[in-house]
């Protein structure tokens, strides 16, 4: 489906189809250490998970770039050796496809040493045709040339209720910044869907008021469009 | 082994004096009778037994000397070994209650008659008695240690980790007694499944260790006695419940309960209330919930302002403070006191010193509720323990007197134990490999020991092991989750934190934090979480006087906005209301298909009413009030509803829809599935937007267009209801929240990490990714399991529904269907509990009068008898009833209308401000910032000139911006 002029959505991911870029982000690789050191138990599949799905996203998809919207790994701070070695891992696969840009998200404190070993990209925002792909933690100047934003940092989620049954599903947003198209990304962290988006509370300062953004929610083999946020309230 | 009924049995006659004295000692004897006159009933049937090391489970009233009968014997044998030289640095025994509270009063009933004891005897006895719980410093237990408790008190959390502990755990290998107090309590939550496990943990270490329990007034005995003694072991039950006189009515405020007005009834209901208390000495009042308590006393404070003040009066429930609640108490022991209300807190066995009047507020929902509450009064074993229940209306009423009779016919209603708990099972099983190495085989055999376990399959025990050794996850990450090791058949406890883990993380109650109600950031109260599970998007509640729309629950905080307008659709004691016990709701029952067969006979009203009062020993006045309301239901319908026929009904309200009440009167925690099966049925049949209600006396479902309630059945016939009812709480608020807490108790969660507290809010959002992460191992992963086992078990009560269910299939219960325009008398409170929207809770007197109104002509013009003006002009009721719901409806919308015409009449506003503030009026919370900012400067002036209610209105709402 597409959702902006010359991107579509697949899975959880964003593709220019004339420039042959895949975007993805806020992966948080080192989730589930973080909830184990916390006290809660949960057993560790999400790295298994996350290549499996990658590797579907990819099958017959033609590639030549890879950007990773900030937030590759979870831990603030130091990084733990299986951290690390997941990380690397992911990081070759998609090496594997294309070039890979990485964008520095408010938890890639130290991506540092692992982009140096890969050889990798670090930057704050990146341009693929009209589109400028930025985190979404802080604000930055957009060009005038610029016809549409992406960030991530949000995982958006809408829940959806029918008493007594609530569920909650990951969503691309799309909506307007600054009189230009905005598209919110959902994270590629499969452990948890996400922020439910219909309960305020933004992170992200390019999002005040998201009533009026249309929804997409990223089903098994389809992407559902619901319409927009104030009419799902 | 089989299991042999003849194992347990009761004890039937009494031992003599003289045969108790023999086997006291010198010096105890002469203390005993320097301090009372006679052994006790209790005493004289439980002493000897005790003494000879025989389980024994004791059921007897409160304040009928449990404790000294249980500790006599214990006292007797110390007291002899320490005068013979020969007492040993070992606990002799252990005593267990619930409370924290009681565990210190022990310490003193102990300690007293030791010392009177050392008096007489002239020098130190040296028996040492130690009370161990959380609050217990480090200091304490260092001591302990050393100086050995002969009598151990303690709590059933503090014992599970004093299990483990390697050091004093040697001083526990040769204990004589356990002695659980208050049983009852214990028996029928999770905490009871826990202390089962470490019963038999301990008698694991102690072989011979005979089991004492203490219960007050409960049934059923057998069962209990079971739980107490363990699978396989014998035992005596001594049952003297009924050893106290007993003065308990069943009152009305007011002759009529339904022609009368709100105030009315309620002023009736605080005179008689002011009257009784003026009429003795202290009076407990219970109220069911904790908003009554307040008030109940405020109102006795405001209206006889002479009779009580802050001095006389207390409130006391589990929303106030500790300090607060223990000084009532001791204010109530000194006498201070003439008046306590309480929720239900102060129903445990606490000394409260002498009260005369126990009064309930309202039906206490079981028999055995009721009689430990009445036996809170008449606190010497020889007063008369005297109640009064007062009902508020009708189908308390009659509640009420089904539960006087069976209280008086001593048919106490059955509590249900928790079976096949996993997660206190996890918690225990890694306790026992924390103790030390264990053969798997050992392992099962001891915990199945446990009457909670009695039939723990190999399988499930087996899939605990595996998850407690982190079978679960890959090699590589298994030192993270196991606790466990597990090796050719035996396990043991595996990494360094494990025990710390463990103590730090012991216990079965869940932390019950209140959940925070908010609106925007505000924080504008807090609820019980058993609230929020029942609360859905857009459901109307009040909190302390003011009404909120319920919008999204985030970890333990309750997002809300304030509904100025709207009527509350849910009250927000609805989660603190205690259920009806299924015994009760069949007796009552049962009376209703008595009275029916009398009016299918066609008895006269005099006939009825002398069966009434025979049946229920009740008088003139009350008799009346049932007859009339059966009366009225059986004119109405033609028939009575009861255990052997549930009626169904349909009738369509003003939009439409088809509601169909259905009358189960079984209690909520069985309509609670009945009515899931019966929605989920429909569902299949392709309804949609299926409504629900209910509460004790039954359930309503509403649809959009006619249900076939016979096919549906057919359906819930064929299904499974364990199937079907765990899809039907798949998703849900509560099962999320039961997940939770299984989830701690099974250490998968941890309160406690490295020395660090988790925030609970936090634990319910992690819990949530932890219950999605299991189900992707196994949808029968053993937490799951259980959390769908607690919902459907403990929580509701799916056994009994499956018995009822069973009754529908084999014909034994019939299923009448009828049409109906307007709602029978018997539906009103089932309908009122959903169509509470419609109605402000203030009307809802005046709703059910109209209706009753309704009724009443109906039947009437049924018999003939019509009101002849109301027939001339065509009367039609059922337009009445839709008049009825309309004028509230507009009422509503009017009101809202009126203001919305004052703000674009308004002068010197520009359009555009108007438009935003009819949006601000709507609900609408993105109001244009400058909007928002100039009202807020010009407020002052806003109030002088336009009209008080729309400028009241805009401020409010302007608040939750």
């Amino acid at each position: 489906m597409e959702i902006i002029n010359g991107v579509r959505i697949l899975d959880l991911c964003l593709y220019f189809v004339e420039e042959k870029v895949l975007v993805l982000g806020d992966v948080h690789i080192g989730y589930e250490e973080a909830l184990n050191k916390e006290g809660v138990l949960v057993p560790r599949y999400q790295f298994e998970d996350i290549m499996q799905r990658l590797k579907r996203v990819f099958e017959g998809l033609d590639v030549e770039k890879v950007v990773v919207n900030g937030d590759l790994k979870h831990e603030f701070g130091t990084i733990s050796a299986t951290e690390w070695r997941h990380t690397l891992k992911l990081l070759e696969f998609l090496l594997s496809k294309g070039e890979v840009v990485l964008v520095k998200g408010n938890h890639d404190v130290i991506l540092g040493p692992i982009a140096d070993k890969k050889n990798v990209e670090v930057v704050d925002s990146v341009r693929i045709g009209e589109g400028l792909i930025i985190h979404g933690d802080k604000l930055v100047e957009i060009p005038s040339e610029v016809k549409f934003l992406i960030i991530g940092h949000e995982h958006p989620a809408v829940t959806i209720s029918e008493y007594p049954r609530m569920e909650k599903y990951k969503c691309f947003l799309l909506g307007k910044f600054s009189g230009k198209d905005l598209v919110v990304m959902p994270s590629f962290n499969l452990v948890t869907e996400g922020t439910n988006v219909l309960q305020g509370e933004l992170l992200s300062p390019f999002l005040e008021d998201v009533s009026n953004f249309n929804v997409f929610i990223v089903g098994e083999e389809k992407v559902y469009s619901f319409g927009k946020v104030k009419e799902l309230n | 082994m089989m299991f042999n009924d003849k194992m347990i049995e009761y004890k039937n006659e009494p031992n003599t004096e003289k045969q108790v004295k023999k086997i006291l000692t010198p010096l105890v004897e002469k203390w005993f009778f320097s301090r009372f006159k006679e052994f006790s009933l209790p005493q004289l049937y439980g002493v000897l037994e005790i003494h000879a090391r025989q389980n024994v489970l004791v059921s007897a009233p409160t304040g009928a000397t449990k404790t000294l009968t249980a500790f006599m014997a214990v006292l007797n044998e110390l007291v002899d070994s320490a005068i013979k030289g020969i007492l040993e640095d070992k606990v002799y025994c252990v005593y267990i209650s619930p409370l924290k509270a009681l565990n210190n009063d022990i310490g003193k009933n102990l300690l007293e008659p030791l010392k009177e004891m050392e008096e007489i005897h002239g020098k130190e006895l040296g028996i040492r008695v130690a009370v161990r719980t959380g609050d217990t410093t480090q200091a304490e237990r260092s001591k302990m240690l050393k100086n050995v408790p002969h009598i151990l008190i303690t709590t059933p959390e503090s014992l599970g980790i004093l299990l483990c502990a390697p050091k004093f755990r040697e001083h526990l290998k040769d204990v004589q007694w356990f002695i659980a107090d208050e049983v009852h309590a214990l028996a029928e939550n999770k905490r009871g499944v826990h202390l089962s496990l470490s019963m038999e943990r301990l008698s694991y270490l102690s072989s011979h260790m005979a089991r004492v329990g203490l219960s007050a007034t409960v049934a059923p005995l057998e069962e209990i006695a079971k739980y107490l003694f363990g699978t396989n072991r014998d035992g005596k039950i001594i049952d003297v419940q009924f050893i106290k006189e007993m003065d308990l009515k069943v009152l009305s405020p007011v002759p009529d309960l339904i022609n009368v007005s709100h105030e009315h009834l309620h002023k009736k209901l605080y005179e008689m209330v002011n009257k009784l208390v003026q009429q003795h000495k202290t009076t407990l009042i219970f109220t069911n919930t904790r908003a009554a308590t307040e008030r109940v006393v405020d109102y006795l404070k405001n209206k006889f302002p002479k009779n009580y003040n802050l001095e006389n009066i207390g409130a006391h429930h589990g929303s106030l403070s500790a300090e607060h609640r223990k000084q009532l108490e001791q204010d109530l022991r000194e006498g201070k006191k003439k008046v306590v209300v309480c929720s239900t807190s102060l129903e445990l066995g606490i000394d409260i010193g002498f009260i005369d009047l126990v009064i309930c507020l309202g039906s206490p929902k079981s028999v055995a509720r009721a009689l430990q509450r009445i036996g809170r009064s008449g606190h010497q074993l020889h007063s008369t323990t005297k109640g009064r229940i007062i009902v508020l209306d009708r189908d308390d009423l009659v509640e009420c007197a089904v539960l006087l009779k069976a209280a008086i016919e001593k048919k106490i209603d059955r509590i249900h134990i928790p079976r096949h708990a996993l997660d206190v099972l996890a918690q225990h099983l890694l306790g026992m490999a924390i103790e030390q190495v264990w053969e798997e085989d050992e392992l099962f055999k001891t915990v199945k020991e446990s009457y909670c376990y009695s039939n723990l399959s190999r399988v499930d025990f087996n899939e605990l092991l595996s998850y407690l050794a982190g079978e679960f996850v890959s090699l590589e990450d298994r030192h993270v989750y196991a606790k466990i090791w597990r090796n050719k058949g035996k396990v043991g406890k595996r990494g360094r934190m494990t025990r710390v883990i463990y103590s730090m993380n012991i216990g079965t109650i869940p932390d019950r934090t209140a959940v925070k109600v908010k609106v925007g950031t505000m924080i504008v109260g807090t609820l019980d979480e058993g609230f929020l599970e029942r609360l859905k998007p857009r459901d109307v509640f009040v909190l302390g006087g003011n009404t909120y729309e319920f919008r999204y629950a985030k970890g333990m905080a309750a997002f809300v906005t304030a509904a100025v307008n709207r009527p509350p659709t849910i009250p927000s004691w609805v989660s603190e209301m205690l259920p009806l016990s299924f015994d009760l709701a069949m007796e009552i029952q049962k009376f209703r298909r008595l009275m029916g067969g009398y009016f299918i006979a066609g008895k006269k009203k005099k006939e009825i009413l002398e069966f009434i009062e025979k049946y229920l020993y009740i008088d003139g006045k009350t008799s009346v009030a049932l007859y009339n309301y059966f009366n009225e239901q059986y004119k109405y319908m033609g028939m009575l509803p009861h255990d052997k026929k549930i009626l169904v009904e349909h009738y369509a309200d003003e939009e439409g829809r088809k509601k169909i009440v259905f009358h189960t009167l079984f209690g909520r925690r069985v309509n609670d599935v009945l009515s899931r099966m019966i929605a989920f049925a429909l569902a299949k049949e392709g309804h949609k937007n299926v409504e629900l209600g209910m509460n004790d006396n039954g359930f309503y479902l509403g649809l959009a267009r006619k249900g076939q309630i016979k096919k549906a059945l057919e359906l819930v016939k064929k299904s499974d209801a364990r199937a079907v009812m765990e899809q039907a709480i798949e998703g849900s608020e509560v099962l999320r929240r039961r997940f939770r807490h299984v989830a701690e108790r099974a250490l998968m969660i941890l309160r406690n990490y490295m020395g660090r507290k988790k925030r609970v809010g936090m634990k319910q959002v992690s819990s949530m990714i932890l219950m999605s992460a299991l189900k992707r191992i196994s949808p029968n992963f053993s937490l799951l399991k259980e959390a769908r086992r607690e919902v459907l078990e403990d929580q509701m009560d799916i056994i009994n529904a499956e018995s009822v269910l069973e009754g529908i299939k084999t014909g034994r219960v019939d299923v009448v269907e009828m049409e109906t325009n307007v709602p029978s008398p018997f539906a009103f409170k089932v309908v009122l509990q959903g169509v509470m929207d419609v109605i402000k809770l203030e009307d809802k007197m005046q709703f059910l009068q109209r209706m009753h109104q309704l009724v009443l002509v109906k039947i009437s013009l049924k018999q003939g008898k019509g009101k002849k003006g109301v027939v001339d002009e065509g009367f039609d009721y059922y337009e009445e009833w839709k008049k009825a719901e309309e004028r509230l409806n507009e009422s509503r919308d009017e009101e809202m209308e009126e203001l919305k015409i004052e703000v674009m009449n308004l002068e010197k506003v520009p359009f555009f401000v108007k438009e935003q503030i009819v949006r601000l009026l709507e609900g609408h919370l993105d109001i244009r910032l400058d909007v928002i900012r100039e009202l807020r400067d010009r407020e002052k002036d806003i109030k002088k000139e336009w009209s008080k209610k729309l400028s009241k209105i805009v401020f409010k709402k302007l608040k939750e911006i």
